[in-house]
């Protein structure tokens, strides 16, 4: 099955449009696509520098609007809006990064979750840029030379690849001299830094790029649901990838997948099986349990059982 | 290094195998379908999170009407089946149950979704399934203009409710007003609306204040509002934000004319949990369960107040809960006039419903870009008065 | 003039509240590095259990202000004694995903327990307000004000003079040493936990009076004392204490003069000024940072 597994499992992802008989399935799928975009971007800062941002929803949220408002007011096409999206998200990352990666642990924690409150309070008080909390409906879905990407099927394959490319930068940096860098950081920052790592040029390297992949996320939420409000920015966001990423895995590669995966079926599947009085509490009692049971999270726990039980 | 890592991959890859098959078998099971299967209809409404309440009530009402028209032998000699999902007050998860909805339950028609936020964004997923949706509170002028031809709304747009108290303007006497609201679409939108009518009437408006929904201390605003020399404040948002203003307002001595709009303020509630605080206020309301005898169709209004009562639900529910009611005898009325149970027959078919709700008159006029116009109706709205701790009509009209 | 002194004395009450939030929250997340989510919750506890007490024990308004400090203290201790004490050694984030599921698991076992609709606990005070030539306040606030500042002054005096404040500091300033010399580590972790739940539980029993009693009251609560704790430094108490009172008026102040819609821009924008230029917080002591 292991060897078989890779090749199978990207068929049935590539294809999963045409035998996902139901749309709703390939509806939940494209939003763990997203999430799984933004739990790569999360796990390079948390998994692979140790620091933990908990306003990643302003770097989501700055590229859902740039793209819808570049797409609604100035008539550009989603092709210009995407890197514009991602662009100025990366940009917010590098000042967040130039900013408040002096800091460590629970200060660096508490600056990016007051840096997305005000982002979120911008976006709900400039009415002239953002309509406020009155959002921006109609949002138009992206289209590919003459076809219109509108129908799920297509976005789905959209997603898939903003989501691979996502993983693949991931690797590639990780697996590079920076990602050595950043773990030696992770482990004894001052060790690392008396053999000539510069901190912060990498950390906000790292933040960069998880900002700019947060972004992209959100440029894909928004031609998707094709509705932006101020509700981007939510709290909920930032604790929903939080989870996906220590569930899955920190500081894996596969984690973050395994993790949006999972965190985006949970709530459906609780939908489909327990009473509406009970999901939410069920869901804070399942992430409870999560922790005790896997607290390494869900790759590594099961990666250390497969490597104890082979000889 | 490489190896653990590697192996850890291919572990994933079968985790993911197997979620996959899980999947496929969980969409290969076969969904049940009998002729005399019930009549879905969809809800969505937000019954966690912070207006939980509200939502609630609008369920509440929404499973009366379900339990009158079963009771009556339903519709299309079938049940009634009411599938209610919860936006969690979030318009991703608003879209998600639309979809769910839609696509799992197949369901021909929904009501939702409370907050026009979460309206706007399910309704991108009405037009690409082409599912109707009865939109029972929200007030967003946006919901109805966006040439959306899915969307009926039987709940008044903010504009709708402030030429609704046009008519009252003179024999209140207002000569300068505040505003203070909660800053979401609603009261962004009730501001504006009923500042224009101001305007044109040739009243002066003061200051525009705004609140956070969680707020809890406006005294900041208050004192603001204070500085205006005003006579009256234009109040809109929850009603338990409107307990908190009223209490403070007290408590700051600003004596003010104070008007709630929105329908959502529940009178009584602000009579038990303001006191004093609340007397002499006006409310802005789709539904009077106190004068149900005063409503277009007494009868209905005052069997729905018993009904309600006999379940034990909260009299100061009743305020939100007509809306729920309303909502899904619109669409069982529209299915009988279809005469199935099929998206597009149960939308023509809306065009053409005439019913008397707990509200008033219910029936869909042309609003939009032309070809793709959606249906607003034109609901009945009402003003009552805080007066002795108890709600009566207010007294401007008395003193005609 | 007169609404420039009206807006300091709201912002004064107002700040007295976030300072007992904030204390609470700064012992548990200075001294045990947790970052507490949690903490509105018992915010919210404190609050239904006093609108329990009154409305349906029937008791006198201050045994039901004890009884919901009680309550906080056990459910704190509980919390700590089941879900942080098998947790201690895992990392910040894997302990913090505790505290979130704990959050939303209280947060909604409340909106089951009581429902959504907002519940007002009645006080013995009378409503009008105290008139002071141009300035008015509520007498229930000036009580609120009274009683937080005396819960403040007793957490100070409860950690510079019991012996098991000397532990807590001891254990803040260095676990390991602490424990050396015969610290019982796991004890202090309990009795902080259970400190700062109470004084949680407490801030909510005294603002659900003013205020409201509902299921998410606590998430603001939980915001406002992180950017107290932030303003004071880790583990200051009466850095929090004055931190909770800059916050109030600033935010009073800025509502007033700036814009209503950015209210609580304001603390955010304290917090990332405190923490880029002064990141131990105003009133740092070089012994306080950990």
């Amino acid at each position: 099955m292991s060897r078989l597994g890779p090749p199978v499992a990207a068929a049935l992802a590539l294809t999963a449009p045409l035998w996902l008989a139901n749309p709703y399935y390939v509806h939940i799928l494209i939003m763990a696509g997203i999430f799984a975009i933004l739990a790569l971007s999360l796990n390079l800062l948390l998994g692979y520098t140790g620091q933990l941002s908990l306003g990643h929803a302003a770097f989501f949220g700055i590229g859902a609007y740039t793209s819808a408002l570049l797409t609604l007011r100035l008539g550009w096409s989603f092709w210009l809006g995407l890197p514009a999206g991602v662009g100025l998200a990366a940009a917010a990352g590098w000042a967040i990064g130039r900013l408040a990666l002096k800091l460590r642990g629970a200060y660096f924690v508490l600056v990016t979750i007051s840096f997305a409150g005000v982002i979120a309070l911008v976006a709900q008080n400039w009415m002239d840029l953002t309509n406020g909390p009155l959002g921006l409906p109609g949002v138009p879905a992206p289209e590919l030379g003459p076809w219109s990407l509108r129908t799920k099927g297509a976005y789905y394959e959209l997603v898939l690849a903003a989501a691979a490319l996502a993983w693949l930068v991931c690797r590639r940096l990780v697996r590079s001299r920076i990602g050595r860098a950043l773990v030696a950081l992770r482990e004894n920052e001052p060790l690392a830094e008396s053999v000539g790592v510069d901190a912060t040029h990498y950390l906000v390297l790292a933040a960069v790029v998880s900002a700019a992949l947060a972004g992209l996320a959100g440029v894909l939420y928004a031609h998707y649901t094709r509705f932006v409000s101020p509700e981007v920015f939510l709290f909920t966001y930032t604790v929903t990838m939080v989870i996906m990423v220590v569930a899955g895995g920190k500081g894996t590669l596969a984690g973050p997948l395994v993790g949006a995966l999972l965190f985006t079926a949970l709530p459906e599947a609780l939908r489909e099986t327990v009473s509406w009085q009970w999901q939410m509490l069920a869901y804070g009692l399942i992430l409870v349990l999560l922790v005790f049971f896997l607290p390494r999270g869900i790759v590594p726990t099961l990666a250390a059982w497969r490597h104890a039980r082979r000889p | 290094m490489a190896k653990p890592q590697l192996s850890r991959i291919t572990a994933v890859l079968d985790v993911l195998a197997v979620l996959a098959a899980a999947v496929l078998a969980a969409v290969a099971l076969p969904g049940p379908a009998h002729a005399q299967a019930p009549v879905k209809v969809g809800v969505i409404q937000p019954l966690s999170g912070p207006v939980a309440a509200s939502g609630n009530y609008v369920r509440m009402g929404a499973e009366i009407a379900r339990d009158w028209i079963n009771g009556r032998g339903g519709v299309l000699g079938r049940k009634i089946d009411l599938v209610i999902e919860d936006n969690k007050s979030d318009p991703k998860e608003a879209a998600s149950a639309a979809e769910k909805l839609i696509v799992r339950d197949r369901v021909p028609a929904i009501m939702g979704a409370w907050g026009s936020s979460m309206t706007l964004a399910a309704m991108p997923k009405l037009e690409e399934y082409g599912v109707p949706m009865v939109v029972e509170t929200s007030s967003a002028a946006s919901i109805t203009r966006r040439g959306n031809p899915w969307v009926f709304r039987i709940s008044p747009p903010s504009e709708m409710e402030a030429l609704g108290l046009e008519k009252y303007l003179d024999r209140i006497g207002i000569k300068k007003a505040d505003f203070l609201a909660v800053n979401t679409d609603w009261g962004r939108g009730a501001t504006s609306a009923f500042g224009e009518i101001l305007k044109k009437k040739g009243v002066g408006v003061g200051v525009t204040e705004f609140m956070d929904q969680a707020a809890t201390d406006m005294s900041a605003q208050l004192t603001k509002i204070k500085g205006t020399g005003a006579d009256t404040l234009f109040l809109t948002t929850s009603v338990e934000q409107i307990t908190l203003v009223l209490k403070q307002a007290q408590e700051q001595r600003l004596h003010r004319r104070i008007i709630t709009t929105g329908g959502s303020s529940s009178p009584n509630q602000l009579i038990k949990q303001a006191g004093a605080a609340a007397e002499g206020t006006y409310h802005i309301l789709f539904f009077m369960p106190w004068f149900p005898e005063a409503m277009p169709d007494g009868k209905l209004a005052r069997a729905f107040v018993d009904e309600w009562s006999r379940r034990g639900h909260p009299f100061e529910g009743l305020t939100e809960g007509f809306r729920g009611h309303d909502g899904v005898a619109t669409i069982a009325e529209a299915i009988r006039i279809a005469g199935k149970d099929e998206p597009k027959a149960i939308r023509d078919a809306l065009w053409k419903v005439s019913i008397t709700g707990v509200n008033g008159p219910i029936k869909f006029e042309k609003d939009g870009p032309p070809g793709k116009e959606s249906g607003q109706s034109r609901p009945s709205i009402f003003v009552v008065q805080i007066r002795g701790g108890k709600v009566a009509l207010p007294d401007f009209l008395a003193r005609k | 003039m007169e609404a420039l002194l009206q807006h300091l004395v709201n912002g004064l009450v107002l700040g007295g509240i976030y300072a007992l939030l904030g204390i609470g929250l700064t012992l548990i997340f200075g001294l045990m590095n947790v970052v507490n989510f949690a903490h509105g919750e018992f915010y919210t506890l404190g609050a239904y259990a006093t609108f329990a007490a009154l409305a349906l024990g029937g008791v006198p308004f201050l045994v039901a202000l004890g009884a919901a400090i009680a309550g906080g203290v056990l459910a704190g201790a509980l919390t700590e004694r089941v879900l942080l004490r098998p947790l201690r050694g895992e990392s910040i984030d894997t302990v913090m995903l505790v505290m979130i599921g704990l959050w939303i698991a209280m947060q909604n076992g409340e909106l089951l327990a009581w429902g959504g609709v907002a519940k007002s606990i009645p006080h013995p005070f009378p409503t009008a307000p105290l008139v002071l030539g141009p300035l008015s306040v509520a007498p229930l606030r000036l009580f609120v004000l009274g009683a937080a500042l005396a819960l403040i002054a007793g957490a100070h005096l409860l950690i510079q003079r019991t012996r098991l404040g000397r532990a807590m500091r001891a254990t803040f300033q260095d676990p390991d040493t602490a424990a050396l010399m015969g610290v019982r580590i796991h004890h202090v972790r309990t009795a902080t936990f259970a400190l700062g739940s109470g004084l949680a539980a407490a801030a909510g029993a005294l603002l659900g009076p003013i205020f409201l009693v509902y299921p998410s009251m606590g998430d603001l609560a939980s915001l406002k004392a992180f950017s107290v704790v932030i303003l004071g430094g880790l583990g200051n108490i009466w850095g929090a204490t004055l931190g909770g009172v800059i916050l109030g008026v600033a935010e009073e102040l800025g509502a007033g003069y700036v814009s209503s819609g950015y209210r609580d821009a304001v603390g955010f924008v304290i917090i990332i000024l405190v923490l880029l230029f002064r990141p131990s917080g105003l009133f740092a002591r070089a012994e306080r940072i950990g």
